[in-house]
């Protein structure tokens, strides 16, 4: 067994690389301070290199050091480093990993730092996420809402020129889309987010994911007819066909080649579309309404770790962060939403894209801060999957989601 | 060699000990630390929050994913496996003979191989796209299939899709493996069954296959472990969806310690699968030929 014993010896080196790096990380002088980057774009890096260069001039002996993960595996990172010590100072996260953040009483509360001018820089509602038990843990870096995103040509041949307001008006203009050869609505069904997709028409048709009461709330008659009506969709052939295949990019990317009129995403698309399909014609509308309007919106958090050994320095950068230039060149070069009200009165988010998303706010829901969400998520995905799939009935399918769900929220 | 008194050379025993130390603690460390993980309850961000006994793997066991996966784990690495050797005995046999171009043939085999297993699970994701993808477009320009086929939206497409790309990327490394042993074949051998009058059928049942045997044994062993713990392609592809029906136990793993945040239960399926890889080598020693252990 010759191979099988190589074999082990190089995972054996690769292990000892691995332990030898961490070595060279650990020892971190005091004024340095690490921070823990998501990558949002191709933008993202040099934004905080320039961001660190521009601090460390002003403040002469201290150093910032940026350290890029993908979202994919940066809970796994954090998960890691947490484990073996080798946490950053600062880190961007999920603000809905917050929740356990706090409770590891790994994150340090914030407002022992804060000027007391400082939470007056935030809007209000992407402040909120970032505050647990009347102590704020989270500052609210990047910032999205969703809308609908039609082909304004396509949309206008169907007779919705300002694009459909309800999802009677979407389901009509899908039968005229479909009778051109095209898809109508694109509808996602595979990996993260696909249980936010349902959340539009679960909201907008007036039910709620948990309820006050902290148990689960999505198996309810406005669930089973949110359901329904995605199903029915599905059925009548005016989503792509083959839904569990498409993920949020997989479905975005049928918008930008034009094969579907319609996708809900996120103030980044815009962006993209502008630069990768510059000729399509699109309108942003808000998310259909049910009973009634709604729109989700997220926040990721910058959070500081309670073993930071350079939490002034620490605190500085970060005060240094949402201050109005560095703000305004993050959101508009990741084509995020303000979440300082200085930055909001930039020319660059005086575009009618922009204002379009932010005036959806007000009809705005949050994750709810509350243990299990990420449970609930993939229970809900499921249940969705195979209600799409026909493989189960809406009802059934909720019902047993929300074993699941009841079983992990508020533990 | 210097012997000691005892009758036994000391020396390869000393000269082994700080690699054998070395290994021990590496091996013994990430054991030890899983072990210690799935007896504890462990909060998403890796904090040890108090022992919890066996309600780890007790929690895993009542999970009817997890039974789900484990039984789809079989299959996965029995028709990967399964299909490599199949496909590799010929492959290697073809690529054995003098031929123009067997370079280039033996290059063009070899090639998926260096590329990692990641990119070639993204690959073939593109590839199995509905609407743009190449396999779909080659069928329809083929006139096979009228409308495109949502291969990865099912798990019944979506997985033995999945055990095909599995094939194909094992197959280099499985070939690499029969080419040694071929190589090794004494060619008179075949002069002499010629003379007797074997047909070529004959030759590769008689001669050949007893010949490659221990290969195969051990490509079956190797690629089992791998195989069994083999993470991109499905992940990738699918993520274990949609509903769980293709999850694998290292993809189910993945999801429990990195999604779900329960590293506890993830340590625990990954002891599962250990004890499982230890139980099948257990018994594939076993049952092997003795002459096997000259590979």
């Amino acid at each position: 067994m010759q191979v099988g014993l190589s074999h082990r010896l190089t995972q054996a080196a690769i292990a000892l690389t691995a332990i030898g790096l961490a070595g060279f990380a650990a020892p971190a002088q005091a004024d340095t301070v690490r921070v823990t980057v998501a990558y949002y774009s191709d933008q993202t890096e040099p934004y905080f290199k320039k961001m660190a260069e521009a601090f460390e001039k002003a403040n002469p002996g201290s150093s910032i050091k940026i350290e890029m993960v993908n979202w994919d595996t940066l809970q796994q990172k954090l998960q890691t480093d947490i484990a073996g010590g080798t946490n950053a100072d600062l880190a961007i996260i999920g603000t809905r990993w917050l929740l356990d953040f706090v409770k590891d009483d790994m994150a340090e509360p914030l407002e022992g730092y804060m000027a007391p001018s400082f939470k007056g820089r935030f809007i209000g509602a992407f402040l909120a996420p970032g505050q647990i038990g009347g102590k704020t843990y989270g500052l609210p870096i990047a910032a999205s809402a969703r809308a609908l995103y039609y082909d304004k040509t396509a949309l206008t041949k169907a007779g919705f020129p300002n694009g459909p307001k309800t999802w009677n008006d979407v389901i009509a203009a899908s039968k005229k889309i479909k009778a051109d050869g095209a898809y109508g609505f694109g509808m996602q069904g595979k990996e993260i987010e696909t249980d936010i997709y349902w959340y539009y028409s679960l909201w907008t048709n007036g039910g709620d994911v948990v309820g006050k009461d902290g148990k689960s709330a999505f198996n309810s008659p406005a669930g089973i007819k949110a359901a329904t009506l995605y199903k029915s969709m599905i059925d009548q052939g005016l989503t792509q066909p083959g839904v569990t295949n498409y993920s949020r990019e997989d479905v975005q990317n049928l918008f930008k080649q034009g094969r579907v009129k319609m996708v809900i995403s996120a103030p980044f698309l815009a962006k993209q579309i502008k630069k990768e399909a510059p000729t399509l014609q699109y309108g942003i509308a808000p998310v259909p309404a049910g009973t009634g309007p709604a729109t989700y919106a997220v926040t990721d958090s910058m959070v500081m770790f309670k073993n930071s050994k350079a939490k002034a320095t620490a605190w500085k950068f970060l005060d240094y962060l949402f201050t109005k230039e560095p703000r305004v060149g993050f959101t508009a070069g990741e084509g995020f939403l303000p979440t300082t009200k200085e930055e909001a009165t930039a020319p660059q988010f005086q575009d009618p894209d922009t204002k379009a998303f932010v005036a959806l706010l007000p009809n705005a829901r949050f994750a709810p801060t509350v243990t299990g969400w990420e449970d609930t998520a993939k229970a809900v995905s499921d249940a969705m999957q195979s209600v799409y799939l026909g493989k189960a009935k809406p009802a059934e399918a909720l019902k047993a989601a929300a074993v699941i769900a009841d079983q992990a929220l508020g533990k | 060699m210097p012997r000691t008194v005892f009758g036994r050379p000391l020396t390869p025993w000393l000269l082994i000990l700080p690699s054998f130390a070395l290994a021990l603690f590496i091996i013994c460390y990430p054991l030890y630390n899983i072990v210690f993980q799935s007896a504890h309850e462990v909060s998403r961000f890796g904090l040890i929050k108090g022992f919890c006994g066996l309600d780890n793997f007790r929690k895993v066991f009542a999970d009817p994913i997890f039974i789900a996966s484990l039984w789809r784990t079989l299959w996965w690495t029995l028709g990967v496996v399964g299909g490599t050797v199949l496909v590799s005995v010929p492959v290697a046999l073809t690529l054995n003979q003098d031929f123009y171009g067997r370079g280039v043939a033996r290059v063009i085999v070899m090639l998926p191989w260096s590329v990692s297993l990641t990119m070639t699970a993204i690959v073939w994701r593109w590839a199995f796209n509905d609407e743009y993808g190449m396999v779909n477009v080659s069928l329809q320009r083929l006139g096979l299939i009228s409308s495109p086929v949502h291969w990865l939206a099912t798990s019944t497409t979506a997985f033995p899709v999945m055990i095909l790309v599995g094939i194909l990327v094992s197959v280099p490394f499985t070939v690499t493996i029969f080419l040694g042993g071929l190589s090794s074949v004494p060619v008179d051998i075949y002069e002499a069954a010629r003379i007797d009058g074997a047909s070529a059928w004959f030759q590769f049942r008689k001669l050949t296959l007893p010949l490659l045997r221990p290969f195969i044994n051990m490509a079956i062993v190797l690629n089992v472990i791998y195989v069994f713990n083999s993470f991109p392609i499905i992940w990738v592809m699918t993520q274990g969806g949609p509903s769980n029906s293709t999850h694998i136990l290292v993809t189910y793993l993945y999801e429990r310690g990195f999604r779900l945040g329960k590293p506890g239960e993830a340590a625990a399926v990954s002891l599962v699968m250990l004890a499982m890889l230890l139980c099948f080598t257990a018994i594939y020693l076993k049952i092997q030929p003795r002459e096997g252990s000259q590979a």
